[in-house]
């Protein structure tokens, strides 16, 4: 299966929230990737914590019926997104490949952008990232560190989709399927997170897009993203749920 | 009360002919510090700044390596101990830079490919050899490498990728710029484009801006990408 030519892809994401475990591997999986500050206690308790992708969990249900649930929330790379038109730099922008870019070097840390967003996946850093000295050689190279008073963001892993390029355009081939992979669905042990080419209809992730239980998060927004969660399957839920559909079709 | 006046008219008059010459001068050379600030920005916006206050493009190394005698092709200036006239070795760049057809980084050899040659080749008197040779490199577990001070350097937040340049370029031989004297087939003779005639520099300096107006038009001319988040990230 291979996917279009380079530059015709547009990435996205497909989140099995059935699948998710809330074991928090992608958490750990995207701070080590992409060079994101340690988060101290004062930093969550002033909330100025620094994750690129979280894992969200609430409870189900009354006592002593609970159930957890759990849903990794990462930048939607949404195609009508809030952040873009408020950036008065132009220092996030969405390119030809479905990535919503936040370019470091323009960014003068207005923070319009993370107001506008209704995910709250954009974070500012407050201070000068500072990391053990036995960190120092941790670091990834690809990817820069952020210096104070400028907006990241999760950025689809864009140095590994750029590896990915250069390694096909070396090899001259076309991208393969699931040949480039996020940090996050990489370390997910339960694969609730699937990266892949949303343009390639033989992809894994434009398969999982049509699933029934797929839904985007905030669709009252039109934000229109790229990343797709596919609903959380409730075995007592579902034959409720079934009669209904069956009756309605008849 | 009239001469008193007159001595007070005097003495205000004294003042101010130390008080002209001295605020003419302060302004002029406060205004000409101010010029060549002005024009130090100016030429570090467009081009190299000036090359003072340690903002020179050449460095002198920690080891005095001359490019010249490894990479030209060329008779050299200096002549060997016995006398000789010397013809520098065209060694290929990449035999000391690595990985540079493989990996983003070019990479600085280490001492122990180095001491490959130079535990036999080369003076045992010269200064420059002896520093490499007690350095140790990889034979000698408490030697720490050499501090090389580094020429070509982009900001942190450029990713520049060596492997897809030089394999662009070694397809596309009528891009290579400012091509070299010394080797000029296969991988090193590309190098030149950004890095300038190497191989006839005895200490390596900038010859090339390397700023991001060079690398979008030269993007531009061959159908490279230029969405920023190609090299920003």
């Amino acid at each position: 299966m291979t996917t279009n030519k380079t530059g015709k892809q547009n990435w996205g994401m497909v989140v099995d929230v059935d699948k998710c475990t809330g074991c928090q591997a992608c958490v750990l999986a995207c701070q080590s990737e992409n060079n994101v500050p340690i988060n101290t206690q004062e930093r969550f308790e002033r909330g100025r914590a620094i994750s690129w992708i979280r894992v969200e969990r609430y409870w189900e249900g009354n006592y002593p019926d609970v159930k957890a649930r759990f849903i990794p929330i990462m930048c939607q790379h949404c195609e009508n997104a809030p952040c873009e038109p408020v950036c008065p730099v132009y220092a996030t922008y969405h390119n030809s490949e479905g990535l919503n870019v936040q370019v470091y070097n323009r960014c003068v840390g207005t923070r319009y952008c993370a107001n506008g967003c209704p995910f709250t996946v954009r974070f500012f850093n407050y201070w000068e990232p500072v990391w053990p000295e036995s960190f120092r050689n941790h670091l990834n190279p690809d990817v820069t560190v952020r210096s104070r008073g400028i907006m990241e963001k999760c950025s689809f892993c864009v140095q590994r989709i750029r590896r990915g390029v250069r390694t096909a355009k070396k090899e001259n081939r076309d991208l393969i399927d699931g040949e480039i992979q996020t940090a996050c669905s990489q370390a997910c042990p339960t694969s609730a997170l699937v990266f892949g080419d949303l343009n390639d209809n033989n992809s894994a992730v434009s398969k999982m897009k049509h699933d029934e239980r797929t839904y985007k998060l905030l669709p009252h927004l039109n934000l229109d993203q790229n990343v797709v969660y596919l609903a959380k399957v409730d075995p007592e839920k579902k034959i409720e749920s079934h009669s209904v559909e069956s009756g309605s079709h008849d | 009360m009239q001469p008193k006046l007159e001595k007070k008219k005097n003495t205000s008059n004294n003042w101010l002919k130390i008080l002209i010459p001295v605020l003419a001068i302060g302004g002029l050379s406060v205004f000409a510090v101010l010029g060549a600030f002005v024009a130090f920005i100016i030429t570090a916006w467009w081009g190299q700044p000036i090359p003072v206050m340690g903002f020179e493009q050449t460095f002198e190394q920690p080891i005095h390596f001359p490019h010249t005698v490894h990479a030209s092709v060329k008779e050299l200036d200096h002549v060997s101990t016995d006398g000789t006239p010397m013809t520098g070795l065209g060694m290929d760049c990449t035999f000391c830079h690595r990985t540079v057809t493989t990996q983003p980084n070019a990479g600085v050899p280490s001492v122990g490919l180095c001491t490959t040659c130079h535990k036999v080749i080369g003076s045992k008197d010269s200064t420059e050899l002896t520093k490499l040779r007690e350095s140790g490199g990889l034979l000698d577990a408490a030697s720490s490498p050499i501090n090389w001070k580094r020429v070509h350097r982009l900001p942190d937040h450029v990713r520049f990728v060596h492997e897809s340049h030089i394999t662009y370029l070694m397809q596309n031989p009528n891009k290579i710029k400012n091509s070299s004297s010394g080797v000029t087939e296969g991988a090193a003779g590309v190098c030149s484009t950004c890095h300038g005639d190497v191989a006839s520099m005895e200490q390596v300096k900038q010859v090339e801006a390397l700023k991001m107006g060079q690398c979008v038009d030269c993007h531009r001319d061959n159908g490279a990408p230029t969405d920023c988040v190609v090299c920003h990230h």
